[in-house]
């Protein structure tokens, strides 16, 4: 289930005055296409001339204070960010090639059901757009996107959106940009030199923070936690994990045990688990930055005969499961594979012109024990992440419903 | 394969058929130096996690112990001929696939699935095999290739989201315990005193070691070392599938992020143990002492609570510090010292 930001509706709003305002600049700038991608490119900037800041600050408070009311928090402070918009009239084109466009995919590939639902939900939006799709997966390896991004670009498509595998790419992404490409980011993010036009993604930082402060709020400020975290030095684990520990910070009656890494995978956090049954048998809490290590943790109490500490985490239907039936208290958001959906829908919009966020920030549904019953599947695969806003059929198409 | 110079008996000293109070003077040295990691690790754990001895860890490190040590005596069987096998841990991962997508989660489907999957595994060792005797394909680049295709074919077959589950039937062979110690711990036990035996005490034992001294020289002599090297390579398979199916009964779960570090975990304990790489040296006695060490050792770095950069760090120290002891001459049979007595610089 993918929820748009609000304000996207608010920002189409005002396309036709700032049209013309962006024409007009344009003209007196007299500006090369390769010089307006560097400037429309700021996609983490905005720097001092941020357009249409208030409203586009709005919406990126907006998943803030959606996943507090989610998951019942009292405070749950948004992390400074600056979201502008982005004048993409300079970008506004006709197909390059036939009637349709064609929009090149750097996925990350079918590695896990992560990517394939996120790659699925992306070919299945372009089909209902009429668009066609140049496709290349990185099999989850940035060296292999530095090779994808260039072939995708050699066939100098209307538009590129890249799911990006690490850092190392940005090169590649700012070569495209500076070819005369628009580029997407997609569920990830570069520096803000990276040349991108615009990054759509759910915030790190958002998950980190409400999993620590859903975590305080049960624990009533005080007591022992432990903080599972993915892959060493990975983006995805490391600034949920940063986030985290800020929020931690700020509690004094909080004690962080330990922090380990579970490599996402269940076996791992259940060897972690099993660690942390004998090492902290006091343990109050754990944060967990996803749900295959969730259903390790679990694992592991279950065998040892002791109550699961409350845990927070992604939502994957294995997990949910595993402990449905059961007392296990916990706090799960989501890093929906399906906002490929809103990637695609953000390249268009540049295509079109129209003007787009340069953070777009995706809100997706967060939940807790008591709403278990809304969210398991029980009739699909452990691998489905939940909620998916992939029709069943597809699912089964894809074996995981 | 190895291509040495010297002649089956130079390297029989080694093997079990040794003669003398010498052969098990050096028997009894090889298996002192990793027996004194583990001396010094334990003494370092009581000393910095003073909560490492109690019964949770312990069944911890014998979970631990059981997964690693199936893996190692495949592992040891390749290594005694002088390969090395890379695509254990695919077979691992293709076990559990297979297991998972026949049986959906269906006890009673679970029979076939294993048949299926030890024939997944037998043809992949058959494959190793064949590339390293027929094609005298290198064992490192064979293995390498075929975990990378056994990869890309569950990527394929599966597109990355494996459907259906794990049969609960299988939960005991990963979380059962007998007399208290996880089922996985025994079962390495078996396959370790079966391979010990087999090693130790029969002619197909004094043939393989010979394989892995001299191939060429025990060709010679008669024996089919294609075979020998083919059959190892089919039984390290083999007991990759036996660790998978352990795996996927521990966690009920297809886990595709773990099985990677299975391949050099295997590797690591028998090195650690005393096994050479250049083959036709080691026993089964020393991968269980590799075995153990290391086993303790990852518990011990997971108490401290060392991150993944460290326990990386860690291992490949105690590697390395194996393979120089081997090389220095702390352990009897050192290639250097077997060198320079066959006279080859």
């Amino acid at each position: 289930m993918r929820t748009h930001i609000g304000v996207s509706g608010r920002a189409r709003q005002l396309r036709l005055p700032l049209a013309v305002g962006l024409a007009a600049a344009l003209v007196a700038a007299c500006g090369t296409e390769q010089e307006g991608a560097s400037a429309g490119g700021e996609g983490g900037g905005g720097g001092g001339d941020c357009a249409n800041a208030e409203e586009a600050q709005a919406s990126y408070e907006e998943a803030w204070t959606e996943t507090a009311e989610q998951l019942g928090l009292e405070d749950l402070q948004p992390t400074a960010e600056e979201v502008c918009e982005v004048d993409t009239a300079e970008w506004a084109a006709e197909p390059k090639q036939g009637d349709t466009y064609r929009i090149a995919f750097a996925a990350q590939g079918p590695t896990n059901s992560w990517g394939l639902t996120n790659e699925e939900a992306f070919r299945s939006h372009a089909e209902e757009l009429g668009v066609e799709v140049l496709y290349a997966s990185a099999n989850g390896d940035a060296t292999a996107q530095v090779d994808n991004i260039q072939q995708l670009a050699s066939q100098d498509p209307d538009a590129l959106v890249v799911v990006p595998m690490g850092e190392g790419i940005t090169g590649q992404v700012q070569a495209a940009a500076n070819q005369g490409i628009p580029v997407v980011l997609c569920a990830g993010r570069l520096g803000s030199d990276s040349g991108a036009v615009s990054t759509v993604t759910r915030q790190y930082e958002l998950l980190g923070t409400a999993y620590a402060e859903w975590l305080v709020q049960q624990l009533g400020g005080e007591g022992q936690v432990a903080v599972l975290s993915g892959l060493a030095g990975v983006p995805t684990a490391e600034f949920q994990k940063a986030a985290a520990l800020e929020v931690f910070a700020e509690h004094p009656g909080i004690e962080v045990v330990t922090e380990q890494y579970t490599e996402w995978s269940p076996t791992v956090a259940k060897q972690v688990a099993a660690n942390l049954v004998t090492q902290y048998p006091d343990l109050d809490g754990i944060w967990s930055d996803s749900g295959y290590g969730d259903l390790g943790v679990v694992q592991a109490y279950q065998e040892a005969g002791k109550p699961v500490p409350p845990l927070t985490g992604d939502a994957i239907n294995a997990f949910l499961k595993a402990v449905q039936g059961t007392d296990v208290r916990f706090g799960l958001s989501s890093f929906p594979p399906e906002q490929s959906v809103e990637c695609l829908d953000t390249a268009m919009s540049v295509l079109a012109g129209e003007p787009v966020l340069d953070k777009v920030y995706i809100n997706s549904p967060s939940f807790t024990h008591e709403q278990i019953d809304q969210y398991v599947r029980p009739e699909c695969s452990d691998n489905l992440f939940v909620p998916s806003s992939l029709p069943d059929e597809q699912l089964r198409g894809l074996g995981l419903c | 394969m190895t291509t040495g110079t010297r002649p089956v008996a130079a390297s029989a000293p080694a093997g079990p058929s040794a003669p003398g109070g010498r052969a098990l003077l050096r028997r009894a040295l090889s298996l002192l130096a990793p027996l004194a990691g583990l001396a010094v690790i334990l003494l370092l754990a009581a000393v910095t996690t003073p909560g490492f001895y109690s019964t949770g860890v312990l069944q911890l490190v014998l979970f631990q112990i059981g997964l690693i040590g199936v893996t190692a005596v495949g592992q040891t069987l390749v290594l005694l001929v002088g390969g090395i096998d890379l695509s254990i841990g695919a077979v691992i991962g293709l076990t559990t696939v297979i297991i998972a997508v026949y049986t959906r989660g269906d006890g009673a489907r679970l029979g076939v699935a294993i048949l299926l999957a030890l024939a997944a595994g037998a043809v992949v060792g058959l494959v190793n095999g064949l590339l390293v005797v027929r094609r005298l394909v290198p064992a490192f680049v064979a293995t390498f290739a075929t975990f990378v295709l056994v990869q890309g074919v569950i990527t394929a077959w599966t597109r990355g989201a494996p459907s259906g589950n794990i049969p609960g039937a299988l939960s005991p062979l990963g979380t059962g315990r007998w007399l208290g110690v996880p089922v996985p711990a025994w079962v390495f036990l078996a396959v370790a005193v079966v391979a010990g035996i087999v090693l130790g005490r029969t002619g197909l034992g004094r043939r393989l070691y010979a394989t892995g001294a001299n191939a060429r020289a025990t060709a010679l002599s008669g024996v089919r070392t294609g075979w020998i090297i083919a059959g190892c390579f089919v039984a390290s398979a083999l007991l990759a599938v036996l660790a998978g199916l352990i795996n996927a009964g521990y966690i009920g779960y297809v886990d595709a992020r773990l099985s990677r570090s299975l391949d050099l975990n295997s590797v690591a304990a028998a090195v650690i143990g005393g096994v050479g790489l250049t083959g036709g040296r080691g026993r089964i006695g020393q991968t269980v002492a590799g075995v153990v060490l290391l086993a303790v050792l990852l518990a011990w770095l997971r108490q401290l609570g060392a991150g993944a950069g460290a326990q990386l760090i860690v291992s490949g120290a105690v590697i390395l510090l194996a393979v120089w002891l081997q090389n220095s001459g702390w352990t009897p049979r050192s290639p250097r010292r077997n060198k320079q007595r066959d006279g080859v610089r």
